[in-house]
């Protein structure tokens, strides 16, 4: 396979994740608000979405406000904003337009139909119902293209640089909702119900919440959403379960071998892995939680970089 | 449906003068009036779409930037009984024989220019003709890999090349895409008709492109080839994804090729994978900045080296341009007399030079009368359409003759031959044309029927798709005209 198609491919992976995640927190954002009385929701919820979902510096060089209307437009539909949904979903159909020849016809056109359809959205006055209608055709447009992904492609190159992609997206992504989380912990040593609140919309930002309730009704202990978000082996939105799933993707690519080539990348999942297995979640404080999210998140940009040189995904050096 | 249409002096491909359908177009016709009005609006509005959601698009480019079109789509197709195809068949494969042995002949001993039949200026200082591959034997002597002949019917209904596409013709995936939809949407029209398949079609392409073998190529191994795109942003660029899709060779742009010790490389996540073949959709300026354009970013340094070494094919050859521009064409015809002694079957329209003083003057003083082109153009760029253009316009075009008469040629208003079309609810005539594809290895092999193209702006003579021309499916009976089986 082609180095330039294996990085679109790992790159629509990425871009659809992300578009399904960002939505997903910003439509719970804006159904908590309707529920929060006035005063109660501060500048620095908005903040922490946005930290979340792009980059507060990013925000603030940009904008001297901050109210739902300016970050809805900014996360949503902004294409000055990186990260926005629609910039995200214009990328994941650029890589698929990039990979038409490798990937299924049905994930071409699910993201084409997105994308046709997305000129009559913005159209639409910016009202709440239509926000909630497009977070939600976000959000069903990568389920449905990981459904074709699943159903349709046969399990060899292409549908694991698509995997890996998904996977990493995915393990960051837990990672800074729950680093987010624990520095609000930290700062504010509120009450009980406050705390309940917080960790409720971290399993809601991390479409987590369902799962857990099943395995620890009806508590809202933080070291069990912590534990359950960092550890839990058998949720596939845990970290843990999705650098499992990046290194069982890498033993796929290599046909179950280790090379001299490869050696270093598995060596540096297997470290993260032990780092993982390691952590004694229970009995850290939040600022040893927040050093070890912040060390994942490093890990995970070190194992991305790791992931593209192997695989000559970025421009190689030139060999003479 | 059809009740109040009127073909008028034009050669109707489908109907009569006094409103019956011809004989192969019967059965078409008897279906279609079965249709509802509301049938007929549900059906084409279901098929324009299909296009869109596949995304079968191509690019316009202006000013603003690129914009993604779909080519309108119109469900009367065009129907060719079989001997008038075999006779398109022959002649095209005479014409592509006689254009490949010229391309030989003008890169190697030129006989043509010293049997004075073709001027040697018009060869040397060709803006295609490329020194570089002079004296270069390419495999199989092929030039033409695939080739996109466009053809016309005048008012006689005789079909009359109206140009040579050598270089890299587009279209292709829509011959396919179009009988598909065409048999999605329109199952029934299927029924009672028995016409040619298209199946098979595609792995003959890649049998064809896989025959280019380089002369350094490891024999034992099966060789790689490749189709260069310039990318996505390509007005072609679903043409190429459906072509190497296809035939199952892998999609390059030139980032991902490298040529090392003269052997081309693309870079895959295991390193470097040897290429053989390349079918390249890159115009000759851009497929080696080391040879040609300096600042071309498409291509590939060191390609044309690796090509003279015999290490990698590149169809179609570099250097085709010479032989299908609008002055060359003329010559066409000599052509096939001069290497093949043969007589041409299907003739060309009528066409005048205008560097020649006498007809410079005739032309100019006829410019109402006369379809003028630029040489170097395509596309439906560059041209005036005499009875229907503007005083203004022609007054345009009289200065830029008279500046390079060379760059122009003229050729009279031919009555293009018309066919029903079915837009915004109602039937009415448009003027068609045919582009039939011939791909060539060992020997010249026509797909059958072709893209038949629509001018749907009512009137209009320009079937382009970057001005508004459409398309439609091309029917090749594969019995008799009145065939209904």
């Amino acid at each position: 396979m082609l180095s330039r198609v294996a990085d679109s491919l790992y790159w629509l992976g990425r871009n659809m994740e992300r578009a399904e995640n960002n939505s997903r927190v910003l439509s719970v954002q804006l159904i908590h608000i309707l529920e929060a009385s006035e005063g109660q929701l501060l500048d620095r919820n908005w903040e922490e979405v946005i930290e979340i979902c792009a980059s507060i510096q990013d925000y603030y060089d940009r904008y001297d406000r901050i109210d739902k209307e300016t970050v809805t437009h900014y996360l949503a539909t902004s294409p000055l904003n990186m990260n926005s949904f629609m910039n995200c979903m214009v990328y994941a159909r650029e890589n698929a337009k990039a990979t038409r020849d490798i990937i299924p016809e049905g994930l071409w056109e699910v993201l084409n139909e997105f994308h046709l359809e997305q000129k009559d959205w913005q159209e639409q006055p910016a009202t709440s119902q239509h926000i909630q209608h497009y977070l939600k055709k976000v959000m069903t447009t990568s389920m449905t293209a990981q459904g074709v992904v699943e159903s349709s492609m046969s399990r060899d190159l292409p549908y694991t640089f698509l995997k890996v992609g998904k996977w990493l997206e995915r393990g960051e992504k837990v990672s800074r909702v729950l680093n987010v989380f624990c520095e609000k912990n930290r700062k504010e040593t509120e009450s009980r119900t406050s705390s309940y609140y917080y960790w409720l919309t971290a399993l809601q930002f991390t479409n987590g919440y369902d799962a857990y309730i099943k395995n620890h009704p009806p508590t809202m202990e933080p070291k069990h959403v912590l534990e359950f978000l960092i550890k839990e082996p058998a949720f596939p939105r845990s970290i843990r379960y999705c650098i499992d799933h990046v290194k069982e993707a890498i033993h796929r690519i290599e046909g179950g071998k280790v090379s001299h080539y490869s050696a270093d990348l598995f060596d540096m999942i297997e470290r993260i892995q032990e780092e993982i297995e390691e952590a004694d979640i229970e009995n850290m404080n939040m600022e040893q939680l927040m050093y070890f999210l912040d060390h994942f998140q490093n890990r995970c940009m070190t194992l991305s970089r790791m992931f593209s040189e192997t695989y000559y995904l970025v421009e190689p050096v030139s060999v003479k | 449906m059809l009740k109040h249409y009127d073909t008028g002096l034009f050669y109707d491909e489908m109907m009569e003068t006094g409103g019956t359908p011809k004989r192969h177009y019967r059965w078409f016709y008897e279906l279609v009036e079965q249709f509802s009005g509301t049938e007929l609006r549900e059906k084409h509005d279901t098929a324009q779409l299909n296009f869109l959601r596949k995304g079968i698009t191509f690019t316009v480019y202006n000013h603003t930037g690129g914009t993604e079109r779909t080519m309108p789509f119109d469900f009367v197709p065009i129907i060719i009984p079989k001997p008038e195809w075999l006779k398109i068949e022959e002649g095209m494969k005479q014409r592509l024989n006689a254009l490949n042995r010229f391309l030989d002949d003008v890169y190697h001993d030129q006989d043509i220019i010293k049997a004075g039949i073709v001027p040697r200026s018009l060869v040397e200082q060709n803006a295609y003709y490329y020194e570089q591959v002079k004296g270069l034997d390419v495999p199989l002597r092929n030039h033409v890999f695939l080739a996109g002949v466009d053809l016309i019917r005048d008012d006689e209904g005789q079909y009359r090349v109206l140009e040579d596409n050598l270089r890299n013709p587009s279209g292709m995936s829509y011959v396919f895409q179009n009988r598909y939809v065409m048999r999605q949407v329109y199952p029934e029209l299927f029924f009672q008709h028995s016409i040619e398949t298209l199946e098979h079609q595609l792995s003959e392409l890649q049998q064809i492109l896989i025959s280019h073998v380089p002369l350094n190529a490891d024999s034992t191994k099966t060789p790689t080839a490749v189709l260069l795109t310039p990318g996505m942003y390509n007005s072609a660029y679903y043409d190429h994804v459906f072509l190497a899709q296809q035939m199952g060779i892998e999609l390059v742009e030139g980032r991902d090729l490298i040529v090392k010790d003269d052997v081309v490389y693309m870079k895959t996540i295991r390193g470097l994978k040897r290429v053989d073949i390349i079918y390249r959709r890159i115009d000759d300026d851009f497929l080696d900045p080391e040879a040609f354009r300096p600042d071309s970013a498409l291509g590939v340094p060191g390609l044309l080296r690796a090509y003279k070494e015999g290490n990698v094919s590149i169809v179609n050859g570099i250097g085709n341009g010479v032989a299908d521009d609008k002055a060359m064409y003329v010559y066409v015809p000599d052509m096939i007399r001069f290497y093949l002694d043969e007589e041409p079957i299907i003739p060309n329209v009528e066409t005048y030079f205008l560097s020649d003083p006498e007809r410079l003057e005739y032309v100019l003083e006829h410019l109402d009368e006369l379809v003028v082109k630029n040489v170097g153009a395509s596309g439906g760029y560059d041209m005036l359409i005499g009875p229907q253009s503007t005083e203004e316009e022609r007054d345009l075009f009289r200065q830029k003759i008279i500046e390079t008469p060379s760059q122009y040629i003229a050729q009279p208003t031919i009555k293009l031959s018309r066919a029903p079309a079915y837009q915004e609810g109602r039937f009415y005539p448009c003027h068609v044309d045919l582009r039939v594809f011939i791909m060539n290895g060992e020997e010249p092999h026509v797909l059958p029927g072709g893209l038949s193209r629509v001018a749907l702006k009512e009137g209009s003579l320009v079937v382009n798709s970057s001005q508004g021309g459409g398309g439609k499916d091309t029917w090749i009976l594969t019995e008799g005209g009145d065939s209904n089986a």
